[in-house]
């Protein structure tokens, strides 16, 4: 495990751990009420909370952030109120995009969050690009950019970390390696480790335990204090398990059969709360508190969200360009 | 029509050893509609190809093997992630008999679900045939229901040149018809008239072809409805035909209006037929915004829009 020693980082891993511990609720929360056939579809997130805030730690709030779709423990600890994800999750009339988007499409520019894609790695090579204007106005914000294992197959991630390596521009490709992209298992997707792949681009690559907060944490420290100085960027390949299913509409007996149950040792949850007993920082008591409060907070908030009534129909075709063109002017006029 | 296809695939595969199925999750877990279910454990994993995350990789790789004999059926798991092997449809396979003077041909068959109303949103619903039927080369074929889907399918094996198999995926399970268990025919460049009336012709394919059949029978309309099929190259005989008995014509798709199938077809009739037009030729289709989430039904052309269309259209002197 990875060192921390001062009064700073301690307090950083306290909250995040509380982060952890709320994404964690929310996600189940979620999941259930998917179930319930109150929610339409989801990504669960659950396992990837330790390396997503992990990552979190190390940034700034001025940093941004290219994300995809099962990133909430990453928007969470980055400080976006989870009536934020709960509204886009219900695409109701409070969400940010009004309903326009599937569930786990979230994004809040508020807080450097780029809004969220399906089509995978899409994101990396705009990453790139805000990586090159934060470089190119004198900034010392740096770029994280988030990405399952399998979206390394892409020809976005290619084009992204060669470019990201011959401009040396300030961004971190974390690539959150839950070890399956739904039915493929890593082995079948590529026939080397991830983070090797960052020497043919000329760039640091390292590999991490990220089911281990302080070990990702430790590593994008030293990413973005390089990004931060000017030595550009890195790839951090966050070793993981995808515990749930890939999304709600997914059946994942149907091709594997591991499973890292919840509590169990590798759950990042569990190594999360060993490190604080072991740095003297929590005991059993205060971690059962926190996670009892949350599940209070998490149901009062899902219960408040519901409430809230769906977008109204003409914002579904608002937006598409800074003005309506007369085309969708007509368009709306006879659909309405 | 999810087992229509799969029944497909299974016997062209029993058939012929050239053909393979290639995509992403289409052996272990039988793709994400369960298309494929079940062709891993009955052809083995040469045949049935669980690829690597990448679109233009698998229609890439499925272009050079339709060049070598083989007739490999490439998976994109929703139209919507298309884009980036498009490159490789337009540029390879959709080139490659023209410019090779005829020495070689891609038959790939690319089938990939399309269209909304499973609540996708922006990035699971969109309706792209525009974009290949813009691409000379291509052969772009939607059926509407299982026994057209395999009848359909069938020709595509029968075919010499690359086929874009566009299965709109709100009728995977909806739509429930006899299939035989024959390797039955249906034939590429020619639509099928649904229905027969007077009044007026809509034109329709695809996803939107129950939608139209059920307005036209609750409503009693007389109406011929012709189901393109094939939407490149279109089948003109069937399309002036129609025009030529009704004078009057709408044209339903899902697809964004601009640029749609709707244009070109009003165009071609507007050319060869405008003496027998009895009223402006009108366009019942999606709008020129992306797909939306929550509001998906103020997309997809309904009951409504379609009957304030047939008023319309019948009231026009
Ligand atoms: C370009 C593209 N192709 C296909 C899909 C359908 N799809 C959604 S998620 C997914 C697997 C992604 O796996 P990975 O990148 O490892 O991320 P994970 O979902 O495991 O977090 C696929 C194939 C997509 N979203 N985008």
């Amino acid at each position: 495990m990875a060192e921390i020693t001062s009064q700073e980082e301690k307090q950083k891993l306290v909250k995040a751990y509380t982060a952890m511990v709320l994404s964690r609720t929310l996600d189940k929360k979620i999941v259930n009420a998917q179930r319930q056939g109150r929610v339409g579809f989801y990504t669960p997130t659950i396992g990837q909370e330790a390396l997503q805030i992990g990552a979190a730690m190390a940034l700034e709030e001025n940093d941004l952030i290219y994300g995809y779709y099962r990133d909430v423990p990453l928007m969470i600890s980055r400080g976006v109120p989870i009536d934020l994800i709960i509204n886009q999750i219900m695409g109701n009339s409070a969400d940010i995009s009004k309903g326009r988007q599937m569930p786990s499409h979230y994004g809040s520019r508020k807080h450097n969050f780029m809004s969220i894609q399906s089509p995978v790695a899409t994101n990396l090579p705009l990453a790139v690009g805000a990586a090159y204007s934060l470089k190119y106005r004198k900034k010392k914000n740096i770029v994280l950019t988030t990405f399952g294992e399998g979206s390394t197959s892409t020809p976005d991630f290619h084009a992204a970390m060669n470019m990201a390596a011959v401009y040396n521009l300030p961004v971190i490709f974390l690539c959150e390696n839950n070890g399956w992209a739904i039915s493929l298992p890593v082995e079948k997707q590529t026939k080397v480790d991830i983070w090797k792949k960052a020497d043919a681009y000329g760039m640091p690559g390292t590999r991490v335990n990220g089911n281990d907060i302080l070990e990702t944490y430790a590593a994008v420290r030293t990413a973005a204090k390089n990004a931060r100085e000017g030595k550009g960027p890195t790839l951090i390949d966050a070793i993981s398990f995808r515990m749930g299913p890939h999304s709600t509409s997914d059946d994942p007996t149907k091709y594997r059969s591991e499973s890292v149950p919840e509590g169990s040792e590798k759950d990042p949850l569990t190594i999360a709360e060993a490190a604080l007993k072991a740095l003297k920082l929590m005991d059993d008591k205060m971690l059962e508190s926190i996670k009892q409060k949350t599940v209070k907070i998490v149901d009062d908030k899902f219960d408040e969200c519901e409430k809230i009534p769906p977008p109204n129909p003409v914002t579904a075709f608002e937006q598409v360009y800074s003005e309506q063109t007369w085309m969708l002017k007509e368009e709306v006029g006879d659909i309405l | 029509m999810v087992q229509a296809i799969n029944q497909a695939l299974s016997q062209n595969m029993e058939k012929d050893d050239s053909v393979v199925v290639l995509g992403e999750d289409v052996g272990v877990d039988g793709g994400v509609f369960r298309v494929t279910d079940g062709l891993l454990s009955k052809y083995g994993p040469e045949r049935v190809i669980d690829t690597p995350l990448v679109e233009l990789g698998i229609i890439g790789m499925g272009i050079g093997m339709a060049l070598n004999g083989m007739r490999p059926v490439a998976e994109i798991q929703f139209q919507d992630f298309i884009y980036t092997a498009m490159d490789q449809i337009i540029n390879q396979a959709a080139k490659i008999r023209y410019r090779s003077g005829g020495e070689y041909t891609a038959p790939i068959i690319i089938r990939t679900p399309y269209g909304g109303g499973i609540k996708g949103g922006l990035y699971h619903s969109q309706s792209g045939e525009t974009y290949f039927v813009h691409t000379a080369g291509l052969v772009v074929v939607t059926p509407s229901g299982p026994y057209d889907a395999k009848g359909l399918l069938n020709s595509a094996f029968k075919s010499q040149d690359p086929i874009v198999f566009l299965e709109p995926k709100r009728l995977y399970r909806s739509i429930k018809e006899e299939v035989p268990d024959d390797m039955y025919m249906v034939p590429l460049g020619k639509a099928k008239l649904l229905n027969e009336g007077d009044d007026l012709s809509i034109i329709t394919y695809g996803s939107m072809v129950p939608t139209v059949i059920d307005t036209v029978k609750k409503n009693k309309i007389s109406a011929d409805v012709l189901d393109l099929r094939t939407l490149l190259p279109l089948d003109l005989e069937a399309i002036l035909k129609t025009v030529e008995k009704t004078g009057r014509v709408i044209i339903v798709h899902e697809a964004p209006r601009t640029l749609g199938m709707g244009a070109e077809i009003s165009a071609v009739i507007s050319e060869r037929r405008i003496d027998y037009l009895q009223a402006p030729i009108l366009r019942v289709t999606g709008p020129d915004s992306p797909f939306p989430y929550r509001l998906e039904d103020y997309y997809i052309p309904n009951e409504k829009r379609i009957m304030k269309a047939v008023s319309k259209i019948l009231e026009y002197r």
